[in-house]
């Protein structure tokens, strides 16, 4: 029987692109006029930056034997930008999203548009931006007095070929990982990819392994535009314009194919029986006990925790260290703990947090128990990273040593206090129940991590002079200086944390999931 | 079971007859007037109902009495308490089940109890906890985390938190939300016992039949105020209903 068109026939179905369109304005139209400027001012920034990473470094006179080492290791460069975006996808099962899935479940999006959305939002991540900025940097210091843009266009063209790749990568591997069995032939195959970089790495054949990628040939494509070699440069653009759109259509197809598949990880999770645990004998005890859990059985906390724990080990053999560097990279292994959860540390409580509220205890005890969770979390990553880097670096003086053990707990203190202060300050409403989850929006993360590293640098690096031009009991005191701000920084969240109406906002936004 | 840490912790004490007393109480979320000046009282061994459409303000309500949102003005007090002034003292008398969620996701239901027990200096307390979580049909689930839980199961246990220490004052938001008929019956029969021990109830559910069913009291909001204070029966039956939507509006 004929029937009258319904609301539902009239109109097209908007593609996939407009549906990414609509849902990143969905998010910017929920945001209130400061934001909305700080995410402009924010891309203006990245943007700004990336012209001047592109240009400036031309105008620059550096060493001659830098620039050849420079030109030595460029295809090492371009290859290690594939290994860090290739990491971060992965271990985020599927690529960043647009909205949680389960915001949108009342929307016809399909897989085309987390496809796009996982590709678009990639960027957003503080390790991809700067190593794009770093190529960027060197293939203008490298071809300075040459066509600077026609060197430019191939370190684009491969940024996006490769992040391309690795989102359709990204597919293949959660639809491998949600078959049978799936978790363990993932796993196994990591664990032997990770021992053959390891190998190389250790053997010192990194140079002579990138040159056998597709690295090494997309590495020799800027030098051909800056010296007007126009024929293979074009060849080449094209050739990498072909390849990241072939990704990108296979992409689509292992979205739809992992899209038939259910989720398992979270499943196994959520489904385990856990073993009952004594009675806790202080009130402190019982809520660092159910946090702590909070933390570990979190799909994408334990994949963050993973890769934290490997990347002291990546450290360590990326080569000989010098106790100069030391102070350094133990804080930043700290600063990357406190992204997991520690910026935004009440969404661990998600909707639990208002039951949680009206508890009989302390508000402060509260703020003491979940900063001892993220010190835990960042003692463990920092001295691990430390260790390893100290047994590379040899034997200290007394100075260097302690240098670096002050950095380390300066460092992690100073996160801490970071952390708990923005988690107050600016909650999210955010589960992190799904492996894409991260506690903050895209561009959020991206700022914490900056600030988070470029403090963890500054601070490291001033350790590192310390270490190296003064007596032991100078890091010492610089050490308790820092602490000391880091512990009134602490104390003045509590303060706040102590305000009913500041915890009642921080409440009602993380139990909004 | 015993109070450890609060044994003034008990019912007969309580000096006053209404535990319960909400007097004029405002609250404003920057321009948005969430509750406009509600009154009520509930006496020992009484439950009303807090009935009204979305938004009306019933959550609110109890959220400022369980000490989860401070008031901007106006009096909230349980078991003779005043729940701005001291918040602390007000938590360990009030048992709460919140409207959304009130679960730690990734903690399983014994978690939940043993975190309850211990900030509430509870002893002796897993056999209560047992009885609960069979009450409401959790017993086996008693291990697994409550991200798993349907909506349903997620309010069962909601509600066992809130009656677990036997509080004298007990505040159920949408206890009945997507639950079955018999953790309709336990709910049901929870609220009987912690009437017959003497506390105050407080529930608030769109469910008018399960309100007049539990409680004996019904106050109805509107736009933040209450419209209506009156005898849950004349909320029973088809007079019911029309009374009650004529003050809806």
């Amino acid at each position: 029987m004929p029937t009258g068109r319904s609301s539902a026939d009239v109109g097209r179905h908007p593609g996939p692109a407009t549906s990414l369109a609509l849902l990143l304005g969905l998010r910017a139209r929920g945001l209130r006029t400061p934001a909305r400027v700080a995410v402009v001012v924010g891309v203006a920034l990245l943007v700004a930056v990336t012209v001047v990473s592109a240009t400036l470094p031309s105008q620059v006179g550096l060493a001659p034997e830098l620039v050849e080492a420079m030109r030595r290791y460029l295809p090492v460069g371009f290859l290690a930008f594939v290994v860090t975006t290739a990491t971060a996808v992965l271990f985020g099962g599927g690529g960043r999203e647009a909205i949680a899935a389960d915001q949108v479940v009342a929307y016809p999006l399909g897989p085309t548009t987390d496809h796009l959305a996982g590709l678009v939002l990639a960027p957003l991540n503080l390790a991809w931006l700067l190593q794009a900025w770093s190529l960027l940097a060197a293939v203008a210091v490298l071809t300075q007095g040459g066509h600077t843009w026609a060197a430019v266009v191939p370190v684009l063209l491969w940024l996006v070929a490769v992040t391309v790749a690795v989102q359709w990568l990204s597919w293949v591997v959660e639809y491998v990982r949600r078959g049978p069995h799936g978790e363990l032939v993932v796993r196994t195959t990591a664990v032997l990819v990770g021992l053959t970089i390891v190998v190389v790495v250790a053997t010192g054949h990194l140079l002579d392994a990138a040159l056998w990628t597709p690295a090494a040939w997309a590495s020799s494509l800027p030098a051909m535009g800056a010296a007007g070699d126009w024929l293979n440069w074009l060849f080449g653009c094209l050739l990498l314009l072909a390849a990241a759109l072939g990704m990108a259509i296979l992409g689509v197809g292992a979205a739809r194919v992992t899209w038939t598949r259910p989720a398992t990880t979270q499943a196994r999770v959520e489904t385990r029986r856990y073993a009952m645990r004594a009675f806790p004998r202080s009130d402190l005890r019982a809520l660092v006990a159910v946090d702590r859990a909070s933390v570990w059985r979190s799909a994408p906390l334990r994949r963050g925790l993973v890769l934290l724990s490997l990347l002291p080990v990546v450290v360590a053999f990326a080569g000989r260290l010098d106790w100069l560097m030391v102070p350094v990279l133990p804080g930043l292994v700290a600063s990357g703990g406190a992204l997991l959860f520690g910026v935004n540390a009440w969404a661990l409580d998600a909707r639990g947090a208002v039951w949680r509220e009206s508890l009989p205890v302390a508000p402060r005890t509260v703020l003491v128990a979940r900063a001892w969770v993220l010190v835990e979390v960042l003692t463990v990553a920092s001295v691990a990273t430390l260790l390893i880097c100290g047994w590379r670096a040899g034997p200290p003086t007394s100075a260097e040593l302690s240098a670096a053990l002050c950095a380390t707990a300066a460092i992690a203190l100073r996160t801490v206090a970071s952390g708990l202060r923005w988690s107050v300050r600016r909650p999210f409403s955010v589960d992190l129940r799904s492996v894409r989850a991260t506690p903050a929006p895209p561009l959020v993360m991206v700022g914490y991590s900056a600030r988070l590293a470029v403090a963890a640098t500054l601070t490291g690096l001033v350790f590192s002079v310390v270490g190296r031009l003064f007596p032991w009991w100078y890091s010492v005191v610089l050490a308790v200086v820092l602490c000391a701000t880091s512990v009134f920084s602490l104390w003045w969240t509590g303060r706040l944390w102590e305000r009913p109406s500041v915890r009642s906002r921080v409440v009602e936004t993380v139990a909004s999931v | 079971m015993v109070e450890g840490r609060n044994p003034v912790c008990v019912l007969h004490t309580f000096p006053v007859t209404a535990v319960v007393r909400v007097g004029d109480l405002k609250v404003s979320f920057g321009s948005v007037v969430a509750v406009a000046g509600v009154s009520f009282e509930v006496r020992a061994g009484g439950a009303t109902a807090l009935l009204g459409r979305n938004g009306a303000g019933k959550s609110t309500t109890m959220r400022v009495l369980a000490g989860v949102v401070p008031a901007s003005s106006g009096l909230a007090e349980v078991a003779g308490i005043d729940v701005a002034a001291d918040p602390l003292e007000a938590k360990r008398r009030i048992g709460y089940c919140p409207d959304v969620g009130g679960l730690i996701p990734r903690a399983t239901p014994w978690e939940h109890l043993q975190l309850s027990a211990r900030l509430r200096g509870l002893r002796d307390w897993e056999p209560r906890a047992r009885q609960l979580l069979d009450q409401f049909d959790l017993g086996g689930e008693a291990h697994r985390v409550t991200a798993g839980f349907s909506h349903g199961m997620g309010r069962r246990m909601s509600v066992a938190l809130a009656v677990f220490h036997e509080p004298p004052v007990l505040l159920l938001d949408e206890p009945f939300d997507g639950v079955d008929p018999t953790g309709v019956d336990a709910t049901l029969e929870a609220v009987a016992d912690a009437r017959a021990r003497g506390a105050a109830v407080i529930l608030s559910t769109h469910l008018r039949d399960l309100a007049v069913q539990a409680c004996d009291h019904a106050v109805v909001l509107r736009g933040g105020l209450a419209v209506a204070s009156v005898d849950a029966t004349e909320m029973a039956g088809e007079g019911g209903a029309r009374a009650y939507r004529a003050l809806l509006g």
